[in-house]
């Protein structure tokens, strides 16, 4: 049985479901790397090129601790989200980045992905598939159930029985990281904050919040974070923004501004994460930020009663 | 309205022709130094890209002195360079609120009526002819094709000229004189006759100099004030460069993208290193790198500004191919902070292991590993 080993970095919180169950289905085992932890972020250091930013070092770490351990190593190389749409140039180069800077790699399965609609994906599905099985009625098997099992995953948060209400924005794998952003969603529900991330905002509304861009945005991740900032901040659904980003992201360098500009004096925090990145300094800031966020009063909720939880009615693969 | 436009190498010079031929009333661009660059990095946010301060230092100090309008190609790559504007026009707007942007992008992706409409914006408020505006486009093409073609022979035969500064003063004299030319006709002769001169400098054909690519970025490479001159740089110490990418170039890979006819040697090249398009111009930059080694050359300068995505890709391939095809790479990262002194002591030692292993023969994985 081949084993397929899949690093547990960048977009893994959004399509793990799908990828375990593709994967199994095909009659491959599959073994992931543990939650990032120090050595995984040092391995990840010591490999990638110094001028990269923290996610892809980290997705590196993961990388090299897996090497030895399977047969095939899953990197998928997501170009866009959407036809002539792309994430970041970083994505669509992943996998030269790490065969150039890892060596004694197994293959990789890094066939290119452009598009999330169905038919694209299956072709991309097909085509990963036909690396383990040349059954075309199983890979076709594999490919359904790992949709319907995605389809009922939403990797988004939404907490609902918190007194006070944060957006916390920013890319996945920043959000789902406990040990590259150091607890902070623990951190702030502690102190009695809930949180609600991108994908819980409809898309639709999303597109409406984009619209009133000069330019449609070519990047997904950008039309998805800056339309929920927007909606949110419209709606008055929040009390502020947490902005997770991270040195040397060209994308949010941008964003982070667009978002600004728009929301004026609404609060909002901007947390940079790097491997040099200290938690003391990280805990002042957000305890002053939360400190001044209950000072202010507020009426309005975004959406549900106390307790209840809300799925996203998209699904992201 | 009075049209200004950021400083991209001689396209500024072209653009000149352009506005002078089309009759629009316009501000050039001052000459990128280092407040340009303080005004700019002030007014942008401090993480982003260089290219994106310096231009907007650009569009301060022209709207200072009056312009009301910016041009700017745009693009829908997948690089940050595709969202410059939005971000650019919120920043100016509080700067002027009336201030006006025309962004020419591609018409694949902004659909070709807004495209027309945007061309028009441009064109209403030129008082030229049919005739005059069609000669005038003619004449901009070719005064940046002639430019980049001088530009591009001075650097090549500053390797050989016999007394040592001749085409690095041919090139000053001719962008000088061609500035200050107020009508397109009368650049264009004054640039056939540089073309002329420069046939002209004595050479040296015994000579055998070093030959160095320039690759890596696109606004760095091209706008000397970003990459501290290393182009006169490198013809003070004698050396041959190459650069590819040219305004001329640019144009031509932008109109050609469609046909997916463009760049195929560069694209066809940097296949076995990097197969996809990862958007700013990483493969051509790995693309350069192989076509530089199997020209003969004796290596190759990377360079590009901190932080920039595209060129980080490229960086981490680079290395495979220096070991590989023992071909000498080096990368310079450029922000801010660089100072001038470490970046000269940084391309002085570069040309000196490559003469050392001119003369040797030694692979480079042994020159590179000597303590500088
Ligand atoms: S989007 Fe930003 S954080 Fe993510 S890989 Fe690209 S540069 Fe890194
Ligand atoms: S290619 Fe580099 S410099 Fe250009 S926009 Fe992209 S990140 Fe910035």
């Amino acid at each position: 049985m081949v084993t397929v080993g899949i690093p547990k970095g960048l977009l893994f919180p959004k399509y793990h479901v799908f990828t375990s169950a593709f994967f199994d289905e095909l009659g491959a085992q599959t073994v992931s790397s543990p939650d990032t932890n120090k050595t995984i972020l040092d391995l990840g250091t010591k490999y990638c090129v110094d001028d990269a930013c923290l996610s892809i070092k980290v997705f590196h770490g993961h990388v090299a601790w897996l090497k030895d351990c399977c047969d095939f190593l899953f990197v998928p190389r997501i170009m866009g989200f959407k036809e002539r749409e792309f994430i970041c140039p970083m994505f669509c180069g992943l996998p030269e980045m790490l065969r150039h800077n890892i060596t004694g790699l197994p293959h990789l399965i890094d066939t290119p992905l452009a598009s999330l609609q169905n038919d694209k994906l299956y072709t991309w599905a097909k085509n990963v598939g036909y690396r383990i099985t040349h059954d075309k009625t199983v890979i076709k098997r594999a490919f359904n159930r790992a949709m319907q099992e995605q389809s009922q995953f939403c990797p988004g948060i939404n907490d609902t029985n918190y007194g006070q209400k944060i957006a916390l924005l920013g890319h996945t794998y920043h959000i789902h990281d406990a040990f590259i952003n150091m607890d902070l969603i623990q951190k702030m529900n502690d102190a009695g904050f809930g949180i609600i991330t991108e994908e819980h905002v409809p898309a639709s509304d999303k597109e409406a919040a984009v619209k009133r861009l000069f330019k449609k945005p070519f990047w997904s991740f950008f039309a998805d974070y800056y339309g929920a900032a927007i909606h949110l901040y419209q709606t008055s659904a929040v009390d502020g923004f947490i902005y997770l980003s991270s040195f040397a992201c060209g994308i949010d360098s941008i964003l982070i501004e667009l978002i600004k500009s728009e929301t004026g004096e609404f609060p909002f925090l901007i947390i940079k994460l790097d491997e040099h990145t200290g938690e003391a300094g990280i805990n002042t800031r957000l305890e002053a930020f939360l400190d001044l966020m209950k000072r202010r009063t507020h009426d309005d909720r975004y959406d549900s009663q106390p307790g209840e939880h809300q799925y996203c009615g998209k699904s992201v693969v | 309205m009075i049209v200004t436009i950021p400083n991209l190498g001689n396209i500024s010079i072209a653009a000149k022709a352009l506005f002078d031929g089309l009759k629009i009333p316009y501000i050039m661009p001052e000459v990128n130094h280092n407040d340009t660059l303080k005004i700019g990095s002030f007014y942008s946010p401090e993480e982003i890209c260089l290219p994106f301060k310096i231009m907007m230092g650009n569009y301060i100090r022209s709207i200072e002195k009056g312009a009301d309008t910016i041009l700017f190609a745009g693009s829908c790559g997948p690089c940050r360079f595709g969202e410059y504007c939005e971000l650019q026009m919120k920043l100016l707007t509080k700067f002027k609120p009336d201030l006006r942007f025309i962004v020419i992008d591609s018409p694949l992706d902004i659909g070709k009526k807004a495209f027309l409409k945007r061309l028009n914006e441009i064109n209403l408020s030129s008082s030229a002819s049919r005739k005059e505006k069609l000669s005038a486009m003619l004449a901009a093409y070719h005064t940046i094709r002639i430019l980049d073609q001088i530009d591009a022979k001075a650097h090549e035969l500053a390797g050989y000229e016999r007394e040592k500064g001749a085409c690095k003063n041919l090139l000053y004299s001719c962008k000088r004189e061609a500035s200050a030319c107020d009508n397109p006709v009368q650049m264009l002769k004054v640039l056939n006759d540089y073309k002329k001169k420069l046939r002209q400098i004595p050479l040296d054909y015994s000579k055998n100099p070093l030959k160095v690519a320039i690759i890596g970025e696109i606004y760095t490479i091209i706008e000397p004030f970003s990459n501290l001159y290393i182009e006169e740089k490198l013809m003070d110490y004698s050396v041959s460069s190459k650069r590819t990418l040219t305004p001329s170039w640019w144009l031509k890979d932008t109109f050609l993208k469609p046909l997916k006819i463009n760049s195929l040697a560069i694209n066809h090249a940097a296949k076995k290193y990097l197969p996809y398009k990862i958007g700013g111009h990483g493969r051509e930059c790995v693309g350069e790198s192989l076509l530089a080694q199997q020209s003969q050359m004796d290596g190759a300068i990377q360079i590009m500004p901190l932080a920039c995505m595209p060129e980080v890709v490229a960086k981490s391939i680079l290395p495979s191919i220096q070991r590989e095809k023992d071909f000498p790479i080096m990368t310079l990262v450029i922000d801010e902070m660089v100072g001038e002194a470490g970046y000269l002591t940084r391309i002085e030692a570069f040309l000196d292991m490559l003469e050392y292993k001119r003369k040797t023969g030694v692979k480079w994985a042994v020159c590179s590993s000597f303590p500088s």
